[in-house]
């Protein structure tokens, strides 16, 4: 049985008048089990592999994604539904040969390993029409956790930007996606879109031969998602306005626009499926400001299965006149500030350098430089040392790289939203830790 | 009594909060709730029989065998959060997290505000104050049914001022008034026997000795708070002051350790602080500086004596004084004296409240605590008022 736990980490007193409250919450789950295992219903599993003529360019990528797929097969469980579909100019079920999904068992595996190996490349690529396929099969079926992994090399074409639009937004709620792009045709916007909108990852595959890996690591992290439909719940007191719900680890993601207005009070945000894992919450809330001495809750926020709430945190506003605790700022909410700071300094200062605005690119690239070395993020500082170079990180002092390799700019853009977990140095005053624990990246 | 025994749960004579058979202290209060005092309580407010009851098992487990004539009150047993009651603001229901459902203001809970009257001639009122987000002021008290000048007739009025800036000192607060109430009722009983100077000396001791035993419960909380802590260690540990006055046989006997004050109020106009505060304030005065110059100055708040392991001195200074008329004993925090600091103030703010329809001492208490609030509530509020209508002689030789 899984259960969930939440932990709120913030400094809740305000000086007088004061109206905004920040507060981070880290929510662990264990005992999570595994997917359509757990009789909260079947789960269903599709992989979508871009079958394209480029993929024939060179054709060590077709034959890395046959590869791939035949990897991801052996890890999806029996008795999950499942299927293989071509994504090419519209798409193709490769397996089963036609109809619906079928119930994984070693039958089936062998027979679509079989078909999966004969794939052949040719036409364009139309990644709306490669949803609309998996959602009509996802349908098709009673299953109540659906997943897909989605592998392109290119971008859209043959088909209106506003038909993956389109795509996208019947497909929310519907099923998760994870995204990844092989080489250096793809856009990272355009996958990132999906992966925002269909509660997955983006990721780069720099070169063919690291798919398989990347494609079992997928499924296999798919499996274990035990708990299939979990909603972050937040309430906020009437008056106050919710600012933004931000997941800040293990990946920056912005929740607000998903909110679900349940009640005059009350947003659900879907967070989809859930493994053994903890993610981080960065909330803000502006509330009606109160007298000195007054406590308000700010907000309560809680993570829900089934309409059972499972945990249960609670973000607190109490002003006080004593400026030694109105003016402490918590680590934790700090350092996510900063990583979502980070994840934007990025994606725009990459924009604007695309964008010929030099001087933009510099400013933003450079307070990446800052704050991912202030965060101790070397991962990040290792990806933009390959676009800029770094003179000196502790200002944030830049020089953009004449010759950037496509490869290393896509790498730190899909690089951007990971954040690392806030550091847990022992508190000199011996208070308690005021972040959550380090955790490993999924 | 057998309307509380026949109730269930056993809950913190202090408190009133849950408390599992076996605890040797309240999780909530940590006063000490060892097998003997978990008394049952009444899940509501108690009627006050019943708090007599209660508080005679209290005092039973303090004092060994105990006459039914002595009863002392604990705060009310209301449950915290009760959901039944809406918010003070905005008139929502309250979550049972004790947050109001639509604004989210949180729900004022017993130790934000309660009174105790265990005779009809003590009342006794605890405020959060308004500037402060937690009542780190507590008090605990008794009183006989007899009152003065009845010769058996016996007080004890105990305030603790938790230090705001140290966490969880309302925990130690509380802890520490209860404990030395106790052992002062304990100690009363045992002195009533013998008489004069013996008895003058023996009170005085048990004062001291109380004000030892409140900082063993701050010492015990502390340790309890060491050992909840994830890191071991507190940022500051708790820490509070102390008063207490027991009045009995036409005497007050004073004892306390901080700026947390006793009184006495005569109905003639009489009027006298009974303690010195440990205080900056203090040895501004003993400088030659006015009272009232003292108390501006932006030091005068800071004590030079507390409770708690930080503690370089946790001892009290005692005086005795016999009472001469009628009038009242009166020990507050400095949350109420910041607003009346002379007798004379002290004693108008009475008189206001009798004219403004105040009939008992915690009615009148309750009334000099909005006062406080009314002008800016900048600290927590203890006041608690014995009337002493009519005193016996102090009996030289009194026979038990």
């Amino acid at each position: 049985m899984a259960s969930f736990t939440a932990d709120v980490f913030q400094n809740e007193y305000l000086p007088d008048g004061s109206t905004e409250v920040h507060a981070v919450v880290s929510v662990t789950c264990t005992g999570a089990g595994q997917a359509g295992q757990t009789g909260s219903g079947d789960a269903a599993e599709i992989i979508i592999i871009d079958t394209s003529g480029s993929m024939d360019m060179p054709s060590a990528k077709i034959i890395a994604a046959r590869r791939a797929a035949h990897v991801a097969l052996d890890e999806i469980h029996d008795g999950t539904w499942f299927a293989v579909v071509a994504g090419n100019t519209g798409a193709q079920l490769i397996y089963p040969r036609q109809g619906t999904m079928v119930k994984m068992d070693a039958g089936h595996r062998s027979a679509a390993q079989q078909w999966v190996a004969q794939v052949q490349p040719g036409g364009a690529t139309t990644i709306g029409a490669w949803l609309d396929c998996a959602r009509d099969l996802f349908l098709s079926v009673p299953a109540a956790q659906r997943h897909a992994i989605l592998l392109t090399d290119g971008k859209q074409e043959h088909e209106a930007p506003a038909e993956l639009d389109r795509a996208i937004a019947q497909s929310k709620g519907v099923f998760q996606c994870d995204c990844r792009g092989v080489g250096d045709n793809w856009v990272v916007e355009q996958l990132r879109k999906i992966a925002t909108g269909l509660l997955g990852t983006v990721d780069l595959i720099a070169t063919p031969e690291q798919m398989e890996a990347d494609f079992e690591a997928i499924i296999k992290r798919s499996m274990s998602r035990g708990v299939a439909d979990v909603q972050l719940r937040v309430w906020a007191p009437a008056g106050s306005e919710v600012m933004f719900v931000r997941q800040v680890a293990p990946d920056v993601d912005d929740l607000t626009p998903r909110a679900v207005q349940v009640s005059e009070l009350i947003r659900e945000f879907p967070t989809g499926a859930w493994a053994d894992e903890s993610r981080d919450y960065h909330v803000a809330v502006r509330v009606p400001t109160a007298p000195v001495g007054s406590e308000r809750l700010a907000a309560r926020v809680e993570l829900v299965v089934d309409d059972q709430v499972q945990a249960k945190g609670l973000v607190r506003a109490v002003w006080s006149a004593d400026t030694d605790l109105t003016t402490r700022i918590n680590p934790a909410v700090a350092h996510y500030t900063g990583q979502a700071e980070l994840a934007d300094a990025i994606q725009q200062g990459l924009a604007a350098r695309k964008s010929g605005d030099e001087e933009a690119a510099t400013m933003l690239l450079g307070r990446a430089a800052k704050i991912a070395h202030d965060a101790g993020n070397e991962s990040t500082t290792r990806l933009l040392a390959k676009v800029v170079d770094i003179t000196d990180p502790d200002t944030g002092t830049v020089r953009l790289k004449k010759e950037v390799a496509t490869l290393d700019e896509m790498a730190l853009d899909t690089s951007s939203t990971k954040t690392v977990r806030v550091r847990r140095d022992p508190a000199p005053d011996g208070s308690p830790p005021a972040g959550p624990p380090p955790g490993g990246q999924p | 009594m057998s309307e509380v025994t026949a109730l269930a749960d056993p809950v913190c004579p202090s408190c009133g909060a849950a408390i599992h058979a076996g605890d040797a202290f309240c999780e909530a209060c940590g006063a000490t709730v060892d097998g003997a005092t978990a008394v049952a309580a009444p899940p509501e407010a108690p009627a006050v029989g019943a708090e007599a009851g209660a508080a005679d098992a209290l005092s039973a487990a303090a004092g060994g065998v105990v006459a039914a004539t002595f009863i002392s009150a604990a705060p009310r047993s209301e449950r915290p959060h009760a959901e039944a009651t809406p918010c003070l603001v905005c008139g929502g229901a309250v979550a049972g997290d004790g947050y109001c459902e639509t604004c989210g203001t949180k729900a004022r809970t017993w130790r934000d505000h309660w009174t105790e009257s265990p005779a009809p001639w003590l009342g006794a009122v605890c405020d959060r104050g308004v500037r402060h987000s937690r009542n780190e002021d507590a008090m605990a008290t008794m009183a006989s049914a007899e009152a003065p000048p009845h010769p058996d007739s016996l007080a004890v009025l105990v305030v603790c001022d938790g230090v705001t800036s140290a966490p969880d000192s309302d925990q130690a607060s509380l802890a520490a008034s209860v404990d030395a109430r106790d052992h002062l009722v304990a100690a009363a009983r045992s002195t009533s026997h013998t008489s004069g100077a013996a008895a003058i000396e023996a009170m005085v001791h048990a004062i001291t000795a109380s004000c030892r035993i409140a900082q063993v419960a701050v010492t015990r909380v502390t340790d309890r708070l060491i050992a909840a802590s994830p890191t071991g260690t507190l940022s500051e540990p708790p820490s509070c002051t102390f008063v207490a006055a027991v009045v009995a046989d036409g005497r007050a006997t004073v004892g306390w350790c901080g700026d947390s004050r006793a009184y006495w109020l005569g109905d003639d106009g009489s009027g006298l602080q009974l303690s010195h505060d440990h205080s900056l304030a203090s040895e501004l005065i003993a400088g030659g500086m006015t009272r009232a110059q003292a108390e501006q100055d932006p030091t005068a708040h800071t004590i030079t004596r507390w409770l708690g392991i930080d503690s370089p001195s946790p001892t009290a200074d005692t005086m005795t004084f016999d009472l001469p008329g009628p009038g009242w004993v009166m020990v507050c925090s400095d949350g109420m004296w910041n607003y009346a600091s002379e007798p004379s103030q002290l004693s108008a703010l009475m008189a206001q409240a009798v004219a403004d329809g105040a009939t008992t001492p915690t009615t009148i208490a309750e009334s000099m605590a909005a006062f406080a609030n009314n002008q800016g509530g900048a600290d927590n509020i203890a006041v608690i008022l014995a009337r002493i209508e009519q005193n016996p002689e102090p009996v030289p030789n009194k026979e038990s």
